[in-house]
């Protein structure tokens, strides 16, 4: 069949060449003879006629040589101007056909824009967040480093551990596995600006070799040298973000001195904006600072490029080794290698959302496929009628490809419009959790990548739909039964096909849809262990008055007061992690008298909280054993711990009076447990409530104030102004509510896409099913008029149609959930309180896919219960 | 006499004027320009196929197979209209150049500096 149609081409391409040539010949065979004849005329005789003939013609083999290029010069350029005139034709021909029926055609496009304006929109995040965050020259070869306990990070965030610094020098010295490695300090200090208000700035330190590491240069000045560092210079590069926002992009801001802290730096040089430093998604550096190699603190971040083909598995384990020289002892932590694109905190959920979306856009290509099926179907007679007015079978198909190459090219170039509004969107409606969102544009890569999705699709369906059609209408030519049985089979069976695939695809997305739903409804009802209502935290930022511990204390105790002061204050009291942050100790928790368990033998992060006796009352967290505490002292060897752990390591109840500590050494002192604290979710619904927590009598480590208010916020905002009388730089007020809510937003987000893709995926499907129904009512309409003149009643009719209709969707919802079970492993681990083979969303597949599917047959049922049996017959 | 070559380009003119009255295959044009020539030109017959291929793929000219007086099988060329076109058009340029071109060849040595030709 088309292999037939293939090899019938490469025939005709290969005849066209022998014609001409031998056309040629012809015409110099011919030439050669009448001059002979015409000599022999003159009097010559015969052979002296040929030569002189031939003489005269020019050198034989030169000549013919030279008219053969003309010859095949003048079929090139025939060709050509026969080709752009069939194209135009063509072109315009198929434009007529298109605004004659422009309701299909504007469907058709829609459907096409849809698909790939989704599919842009979330491939586009998928590229410039996870594929290529990093405008650095090998990106690929990018990573970042950092430590980790040996036991792995149990928090389920990601938190690092600042390498020491000379673990650092030696690393940069000594690991092959890496071209080179970049340390980078982050900070935030006060900037003096000329009117006295307090400012901060973003700093990084960095080494001079860094700017060609990342592969940029200074868009004015320059940028460190080794001599500033050697030498201790006060120098200063800006980011151009900063140098543009806040000193106006003048080009005078060379040399210009800054205040920063107590120290002022000269400018020296502006750094591009593409130069970054670290995982993508951080705030864009202000200021630029050198960083001396050899200095006491070097920052925790580590950037580094790896040799070609040398893997992250390679190269950490020889950075561990390198630590394990140099660190001496027993190692306690290992190297972590990653690739920018695995920090983004979002990465899974976008990657569910790119596999939804795929689905979305094969519904979408499926339906298109269908229309354009459809369409052709519907010409059959008039492209008949063309061929046997002479259209050869290989214009018809070179018309009918022309016309969906003409509606793919829209649908793309409407789809990528479609994708960029998309995109906006999706960056303006994105929850705080997911603010590296921003960074997402449409880049070369999904655009040349959807480009090349829309182009393979309207070459399958234009050519599978237009070989078909060709095909038959050169066949049927002018036979009236314009719905033959015959030809058709095929064709309806593609589209039953197409729709059965529609609806199991669906189905896998309603499924998914359903699951987050769900899942969200669950994680919304989770009891967090404590109180939020009226909760506030407040974080002090510290400014340089208020550096040592004993001094931040002493504030905190003294604002405390002001707090307590404050009108609908109920209760305050001073914490290390307020709720929304963590506080971790490394090291390895230790039962004493018990052997521990293997989880508990190695090195890793341990919750712990250093809060005042009454902050459990504060919180509302129930006590279920024992007392808070009654030791505040310096020396107290009190521990409350939570009950998880406490009825993990001690099933048969008796916490109280167990000793425990987190042990680097093995000196340090045991702590006894005094009480027992129900489960709490300070960090959100989400987060490990079994993992131990020890929460440690108020110490120096107490770093924030929670307060709470029967008030609103404004009644404690005059409280920002206080702080900064007191000496802080400022003062961040939280409310603990919104914390709370503001940790469903990712779930809620993913929900929404996941539910939005699936209800476009069920209308298109719902759309093809239509088209299909009414199709077979069209063609049975015989048939129906026979029934109905040998008494069908009308509910008969109705169920046949209706059944056939539901009949494809289950054939499509069968598959679709069976697939589902498999599929659904994959978003198995982000699923709250929700099995992944949930029979409440799987029913709900089920459902929707019938309910559509009666819909879809609404319309065609009511045509075919109007058949009026007489024309119906008679009209063969 | 000697014959004089053809300039370049004007045998595509003279091919096309050949033309002007009715098809001809390719002998019959090198027939009925050396007759018009009255042997004074240099025509090569192989040129002037090439001169006719090259109008052809123009679309100057429009070829089709025929059959001489003879039965013989041959490829009769005719003017299409924008070849017929072209030749009016070119004509008038050709005409237009010589007569200027003659009038320079043949004046007194002062002719421009009197005001020159009309």
């Amino acid at each position: 069949m088309i292999r037939d149609g293939v090899r019938r081409v490469l025939h005709l391409a290969l005849r066209r060449r022998d014609r001409w040539e031998r056309e040629v010949e012809e015409e110099i065979k011919l030439h050669i003879a009448l001059r002979t004849e015409q000599l022999i005329g003159e009097g010559h005789d015969v052979e002296h006629a040929y030569a002189e003939a031939v003489r005269r013609f020019g050198p034989l083999s030169e000549s013919r040589a030279r008219l053969m290029d003309a010859a095949r010069h003048r079929e090139g350029t025939m060709r050509r101007t026969e080709f752009l005139t069939d194209l135009r034709q063509d072109l315009s021909f198929a434009w007529r056909g298109l605004r004659r029926q422009k309701g299909w055609g504007a469907v058709t496009v829609l459907t096409l824009a849809l698909g790939i304006g989704a599919t842009t929109a979330v491939f586009s995040v998928v590229s410039t967040l996870l594929l290529h965050p990093l405008p650095y020259p090998n990106a690929n070869r990018v990573v970042l480093l950092y430590q980790q306990p040996i036991s792995g990070n149990n928090t389920g965030m990601s938190v690092s551990i600042v390498a020491s610094p000379g673990v650092v020098r030696a690393w940069r010295a000594d690991a092959r596995s890496f071209e080179d490695i970049q340390p980078g300090r982050f900070n935030v200090r006060d900037l003096k600006t000329a009117s006295g208000d307090p400012s901060s700035v973003m700093t990084t330190s960095v080494l001079p070799s860094f700017p060609a590491f990342a592969g940029q240069r200074p868009i004015m000045g320059r940028m460190f040298t080794a001599s500033d560092v050697e030498s201790g210079a006060k120098v200063v590069v800006l980011g151009e973000g900063f140098w543009r926002e806040r000193l106006g992009g003048v080009s005078t801001a060379l040399g210009r001195i800054l205040t920063i802290g107590d120290t002022a730096y000269t400018i020296i040089g502006v750094a591009p904006a593409a130069m970054r430093f670290g995982a993508p998604g951080r705030r864009a550096t202000d200021v630029w600072l050198p960083l001396d190699i050899r200095g006491k603190v070097l920052g925790g971040n580590l950037m580094g490029r790896l040799r070609p083909g040398v893997t992250p598995v390679t190269a950490q384990r020889e950075l561990d080794s390198i630590y394990a020289r140099t660190a001496g002892g027993t190692p306690q932590f290992s190297a972590v290698v990653k690739t920018p694109g695995e920090r983004v905190a979002f990465r899974d959920s976008l990657l569910l959302l790119a596999a939804a979306v795929a689905l979305v856009l094969l519904v979408a290509c499926a339906n298109v496929a269908h229309l354009l099926i459809a369409r052709t179907s519907s010409r059959r007679r008039e492209l008949s009628i063309r061929t046997a007015l002479g259209a050869g079978r290989g214009r018809i198909f070179r018309q009918l490809l022309t016309e969906s190459s003409i509606l793919c090219a829209m649908g793309t170039v409407l789809g990528v419009f479609v994708g960029w509004i998309g995109l906006r969107l999706l960056i303006a409606a994105r929850p705080s959790s997911l603010d590296e969102l921003k960074a997402a544009h449409l880049d070369a890569f999904t655009l040349g990548l959807t480009i090349l999705i829309s182009v393979a699709s309207a070459l399958l369906f234009g050519v599978l739909g237009a070989i078909q059609t060709s095909r038959e209408s050169t066949n049927e030519a002018l036979k009236g039964a314009a719905l033959a049985a015959t030809g058709t089979g095929a064709r309806h069976r593609v589209r039953r096909l197409l729709v059965v695939s529609e609806m199991a695809l669906s189905a896998v997305l309603i499924v998914g849809a359903a699951l987050a739903v769900r899942s969200l409804q669950r994680l919304q009802s989770i009891d967090v262990g404590f109180d939020a209502r009226g909760l506030y935290t407040m974080y002090p930022t510290w400014g340089a008055k208020l550096e040592d511990s004993v001094s931040r204390r002493q504030f905190l105790t003294n604002f405390a007061q002001r707090v307590r002061s404050v009108q609908g204050v109920r209760e305050v009291a001073l914490v290390q992690a307020p709720p929304g942050s963590r506080s971790f100790s490394i090291g390895r928790l230790e039962i004493d008298g018990a052997t521990t368990t293997g989880s508990n033998d190695a090195t890793a992060f341990i919750d712990v909280n250093a809060v005042q006796p009454h902050f459990f009352r504060l919180m509302g967290i129930r006590l279920t054993e024992g007392v808070t505490f009654t030791d505040t002292s310096a020396a107290s060897a009190q521990v409350i711990v939570n009950a998880s752990f406490a009825r993990k390591q001690w099933p048969a109840g008796g916490a109280l009076g167990h000793r425990v500590r987190i042990s680097r050494t093995g000196t340090e002192p045991w702590l006894t447990v005094i009480g027992v604290a129900s489960d709490a979710r300070p960090s959100g619904p989400a987060a490990e409530s079994t993992a131990p927590m020890l929460y440690l009598p108020p110490s120096s480590a107490s770093e924030a104030i929670i307060v709470r208010s029967a008030g609103d916020a404004r009644s404690l905002a005059p409280l920002a102004k206080i702080a900064r009388n007191m000496g802080a730089r400022a003062l961040t007020i939280e409310s603990v509510e919104n914390l709370m809510a503001g940790f469903m937003a990712e779930p809620r987000f993913v929900m929404l896409l996941l539910t939005a893709f699936s209800a476009f995926g069920l209308a298109l499907a719902t759309i093809g099913l239509y088209g299909v129904m009414t199709f077979t009512v069209a063609q049975e309409t015989r048939d129906i008029g026979i029934r109905v003149a040998l008494g069908a009643s009308r509910s008969s009719l109705v169920r046949r149609v209706i059944g056939r209709g539901v009949g494809l969707a289950a054939a499509g919802a069968g598959i679709g959930l069976a697939a589902s079970t498999w599929v659904t492993k994959i978003i198995a681990g982000r699923l709250y309180g929700v099995d992944r083979l949930d029979p409440a969303a799987f029913a709900c597949g089920g459902i929707l896919l019938v309910a559509a599917a009666v819909i879809a047959c609404i319309v065609p049922t009511r045509r075919a219960v109007s058949v009026d049996p007489m024309t119906a017959i008679r009209n063969e | 006499m000697t014959k004089l070559p053809v300039l370049k380009g004007t045998l595509d003119l003279l091919v096309l004027r050949a033309l002007s009255w009715n098809p001809m295959h390719g002998f019959e044009i090198v027939s009925w320009l050396e007759r018009a020539a009255n042997g004074s030109l240099e025509l090569d017959d192989s040129a002037l196929y090439q001169a006719v291929y090259r109008l052809e793929g123009k679309g100057l000219l429009q070829a089709e197979w025929g059959v001489t007086e003879n039965n013989r099988r041959a490829r009769y060329y005719k003017l299409s209209p924008a070849g017929r076109a072209y030749l009016r058009a070119e004509t008038k340029n050709w005409l237009q150049y010589s007569e200027t071109v003659t009038d320079i060849l043949t004046s007194a040595r002062d002719a421009a500096a009197m005001g020159g030709a009309p």
